[in-house]
């Protein structure tokens, strides 16, 4: 019997065993001082266990997955694109860490299915900045002091950005309303509605990249980003 | 913000800078352990305790084992390993000497079981579902045992012992006492008052709840150990790691890159890097083990409860005559920290005693948040004041004015003073005398009101060693093994050091979050890393000065590198951190709700050395506080001995809508010790923002909630 994509719940996924078992192969190492290079795995659908075939676009990137039907989109973003801008902090759609645009609307991506975004377009945190300059929320998030251990900072953006897009001039109450489903426990609430509040009033202009303690990352992300959509002109409001 | 003239100004120190690392942070890119991916690294999750408090009569492993792909499964049949210095006598966890003598000793895996979420398994497998799906066919026999979750119930006879030696935690010297502290004669201090007053007050536990569950990540290379974990301190957490599996210090490498936040329970080592360390050793591959956010909320540690019994002798000019506070703190069945409960030290007073039980109990574990014994202690203490400046008819900032602290326990002196100029200002900037009225004065269904509390919170010197490298590009690199929590101690380090440097910080590079090229560092706890590394940064910063008036620059592959390991004093003067928190609140007393209308935060923290983070911490931690006074629990069914509301909804954590705008302000002083006379800073904002709450409370409905959180229904019951 095939289910409809749509049909697939991820608690039907958390309590399905598969039968058999393939040991995930060993990816392409890159033993750097630490590692810290996320592979994309292509071939670790489990043997036996459900999957799918989808293809999605992230950052303008498109990319057609086997994915298994319980992997969540954080976790397709994370471990099987190498995107982990995007982070987990609940796991269960209380936090809101894990925001990404899903055709121009803010989602929780840990509770939705990798399958669900069959054919759609997602934007993360990875693909907010224009070329090597930073968009200007992410400029006034700098500025401001949003992040403070910065956790929870790529969800803020998101739905800032989510946000934004619909509503370009938000009163400061809107943007508490629209960003409420973003827990940060360092609690620097007052910074990010400052922040998002600077950006929404053109007081921020998007900025180079300056110096950072990780330059050779940056490189690596603009090599990556080539031909990224912004949200707004892929989703829209909706 | 304005700068007292006394306080010269300097050229990098002082200024609002943004974070080194904001466009990591803002930008995705910044790696946390939970992105760190090894080569053929294998993924572990652990099966947790579904009793508050059993022996476990047959773990069947069996089946688990069976799935493909499942390499390895821990549990206390083959696992010996004590974690920390065991049930952590007197708090003092980290101290070897207590482990070799501990009665208590915490095993990785315990048999019994004694709280609801304690390991009870660890699977390792190629994947996480796989180690999901592994885990839940583990069958786990339990013999039931009684179990008991309030400290002070934990404390009558008929009580079931958790330990065969009882129910108050074991001190360093395996005796079970209370922590007693005691000046002049109580009795006589109450004989001669005009007036005596008790009351009882209590706290609940609340979790940290960091935005980053904990997560672990362990891969050997021969003999050596690499573990890349969010710790607040990675020497520390090196040490521990080593001493806990029986090697040397060199054979463990501990890296934290990033850190999403922590506020004490990443502190040190924890059980996950143990249980990581041990499978990747058992498979001979990486491991990542990753956490949950329940079993973050209940397998780690949060704040401990604690029940207050307050007795206040005063004259009846209003001035205390003798405080006595005996109090009871739940540990949970394995004490993580001193359970003490702080404010007492508040008050000028001749006659003071202070005794305070740590309780052994069925619950989560107790330990380190943000401040540890502090906002459950201040809240009682000075709900307790502010509402015997109210009998005594007495306007709650002249009763503090009249009895607060000039001196650390009335004896040595501080080594700077500020505490009247941060209540004064403070008063001024909340027009304290127009807000603040009778309580319960407004009429109609919605009221407001207007509290205050106070703090003096420690802020001591301490060792801490930093390197400092010049290259002949004149590009200075400073190594300082902090891990910035979230705090900024990089940027503040990198700022500490071109001050030191006379140089801008763009010739500063830092390297930080690595053992293997860090020196030791105290770590991110206790407010302390400004303070203790700051303070290195700059000693090796004046070496190299030297080293380069004397020498010369370096020429072509030659480099000057100095080194220091203070460990300053601040000669018989006691350093703290001063501060009042003013607030107005508007509570529906129908609904119960309570809305914060203004927030005034007054803070001495010595020189600020980055005023933009700086507000930062202090905003922070004061949200933390309001949600702490009015939404915080971890609430367990008593039948069962569960907890019902482990998350981030069910905690009712604080969210963009429940934050109020909070004004800050900094009274700098400069008292000649510390880097450039910063003090502590990350734990001031949360220590009296409870009391302030509460305070606030009481002034605007008349009644006083003497039980923590202040939510709805209490209010809805009082004013019915």
């Amino acid at each position: 019997m095939t289910k409809r994509k749509s049909d697939i719940s991820r608690r039907e996924f958390l309590e399905t065993t598969g039968a058999v078992f393939a040991v995930a192969t060993a990816n392409p190492v890159l033993r750097a001082d630490a590692s810290f290079a996320t592979p994309t795995l292509a071939d670790d659908v489990e043997t036996g266990v459900p999957s799918t075939s989808i293809r999605i676009v992230v950052n303008g990137t498109e990319h057609k997955l086997q994915v298994e039907d319980r992997w969540t989109l954080a976790e397709v973003l994370r471990d099987h694109i190498g995107l982990t801008g995007t982070k987990i902090g609940c796991d269960r759609g209380e936090c809101g860490a894990c925001t990404v645009l899903l055709d121009g609307k803010p989602v929780y991506s840990c509770s939705n299915l990798a399958v669900w975004a069959d054919g759609r377009e997602i934007q993360t945190v990875e693909g907010l900045m224009h070329g090597d300059e930073l968009d200007p929320l992410q400029q006034a998030f700098v500025e401001h002091d949003g992040p403070q251990c910065g956790f929870c900072t790529s969800g803020q953006l998101m739905s800032a950005k989510g946000l934004l897009s619909h509503n370009p001039h938000p009163t400061a109450h809107e943007v508490r309303a629209a960003m409420t489903g973003n827990i940060c426990r360092c609690s620097n609430y007052n910074h990010y509605v400052e922040a998002v509040m600077a950006a929404s009033n053109g007081k921020i202009a998007a900025a180079k990249i300056k110096s950072s303690d990780d330059s050779e990352k940056i490189s690596a992300m603009k090599a990556r980003k080539k031909t990224t959509a912004s949200s707004t002109d892929a989703g829209g409001a909706r | 913000m304005s700068r007292p003239p006394t306080l010269n100004s300097l050229k990098t120190v002082g200024h609002k800078t943004p974070r080194i690392d904001a466009v990591e942070r803002s930008t995705g890119k910044a790696t946390y352990t939970g992105d760190v991916h090894l080569p053929g690294m294998l993924y572990a999750r652990v099966l947790r305790s579904t009793q508050a408090h059993a022996q476990i009569r047959k773990i069947d492993v069996s089946k688990a084992q069976a799935l493909p792909g499942v390499k390895f499964i821990l549990t206390h049949e083959n696992c010996s390993t004590v974690w920390g210095s065991g049930s952590i006598s007197g708090g003092r966890q980290y101290v070897d000497e207590v482990k070799k003598i501990t009665k208590q000793k915490r095993y990785v895996f315990n048999n019994p079981v004694r709280f609801y979420g304690e390991p009870v398994a660890a699977v390792v497998a190629t994947n996480r579902h796989l180690a999901e799906e592994a885990m839940r066919l583990i069958t786990v026999e339990y013999d039931p045992l009684p179990f008991v979750l309030d400290q002070e119930e934990a404390l009558k006879p008929e009580a079931v012992k958790i330990w065969p030696d009882g129910n108050i935690s074991l001190t360093a010297k395996n005796e079970a006492k209370p922590e007693v502290y005691k000046r002049g004669d109580i009795e006589e201090g109450f004989r001669t008052s005009d007036h005596v007053f008790e009351d009882r007050y209590t706290t609940t536990y609340v979790h940290n709840a960091q935005m980053e569950p904990r997560v672990s990540v362990a891969s050997w290379d021969g003999d050596k150990l690499t573990i890349y974990t969010p710790t607040q301190g990675i020497s520390n957490c090196r040490h521990d790691m080593a001493r806990d599996l029986g090697l040397p210090d060199e054979k463990v490498r501990v890296v934290c890159k990033y850190m999403g936040g922590g506020f004490g329970n990443k502190n040190q080592n924890q059980d996950a890097d143990l249980i990581a360390a041990l499978l990747a050793k058992e498979t001979g591959a990486p491991v990542k083990l990753e956490l949950t956010r329940k079993e973050d909320f209940i397998g780690v540690h949060g704040r401990w409860p604690t029940t207050q019994y307050y007795k206040v002798g005063v004259s009846k000019d209003g001035v205390l005559q003798s405080l006595q506070l005996r109090g009871y703190s739940g540990m949970g069945p394995y004490r993580k920290n001193t359970g003490a409960i702080g404010g007492v030290e508040l008050y000028q007073c001749p006659n003071v005693e202070s005794t305070v039980y740590p309780v052994i109990t069925n619950r989560a574990v107790s330990g380190n948040y943000r401040a540890p014994e502090f906002p459950q202690g201040f809240f009682g203490i000075q709900s307790m004041m502010d509402d015997v400046a109210y009998k005594m008819k007495m306007d709650p900032v002249d009763f503090v004015l009249k009895n607060m602290t000039r001196k650390s326990n009335d004896v040595e002196p501080y080594s700077s003073y500020t505490l009247e100029e941060c209540i004064r200002r403070g008063a001024e900037a909340f027009e304290w005398k127009k807000r603040w009225h009778a309580p319960g004065a407004d009429s109609g269904p919605i009221k407001r009101g207007a509290g205050m509390a106070f703090m003096a919170l420690r802020s001591p010197l301490g060792q801490s060693s930093a390197v400092v490298r010049l290259d002949s590009n004149g590009r200075y690199t400073v190594f300082v093994g902090v891990t910035d929590i979230g705090a900024g101690a990089k940027t503040t380090m990198s700022m500490i050091a071109a001050e030191a440097l006379d140089v801008p910080m763009s010739k500063v590079d830092l390297v930080w979050g690595d053992t293997d090229r860090c020196p030791f560092s105290v770590g991110e706890s206790g407010s302390r890393t400004t303070d203790m590394a700051g303070y290195a940064v700059i000693e090796a910063a004046r070496d190299i000065k030297q080293q380069l008036a004397a020498k010369g620059m370096p020429q072509g592959e030659n480099a000057l590198i100095a080194s220091a390991s203070p460990n300053p004093s601040s000669e018989g003067k006691v350093r703290k951190a001063f501060g009042a928190h003013f607030v107005e609140v508007e509570v529906d007393t129908e609904l119960g709700r309570v809305h914060v209308l203004k927030y005034v935060a007054v803070h001495d923290s010595g020189r600020i050395i980055n005023p933009l983070t700086a507000e930062s911490q202090i905003k922070g931690a004061t949200t933390q506080g309001i949600g702490m006074a009015l939404h915080e629990d971890l609430i367990y069914d008593r039948g069962s001995g569960q907890p019902i509301n482990a998350g981030y909804y069910g905690a009712r954590i604080m969210t963009h809508m429940d934050a109020p705008n909070i004004e800050v302000i900094f009274v700098e002083s400069d008292d000649g010790y510390g880097p450039f006379g910063a003090k502590c800073i990350g734990e001031a904002g949360i220590v009296h923002a409870v009391a302030a709450i509460g305070n606030s409370v009481f002034n605007a409905i008349g009644h006083r909630i003497k039980d923590l959180p202040i939510t709805r229904d209490k209010i809805v019951e009082v004013m019915a």
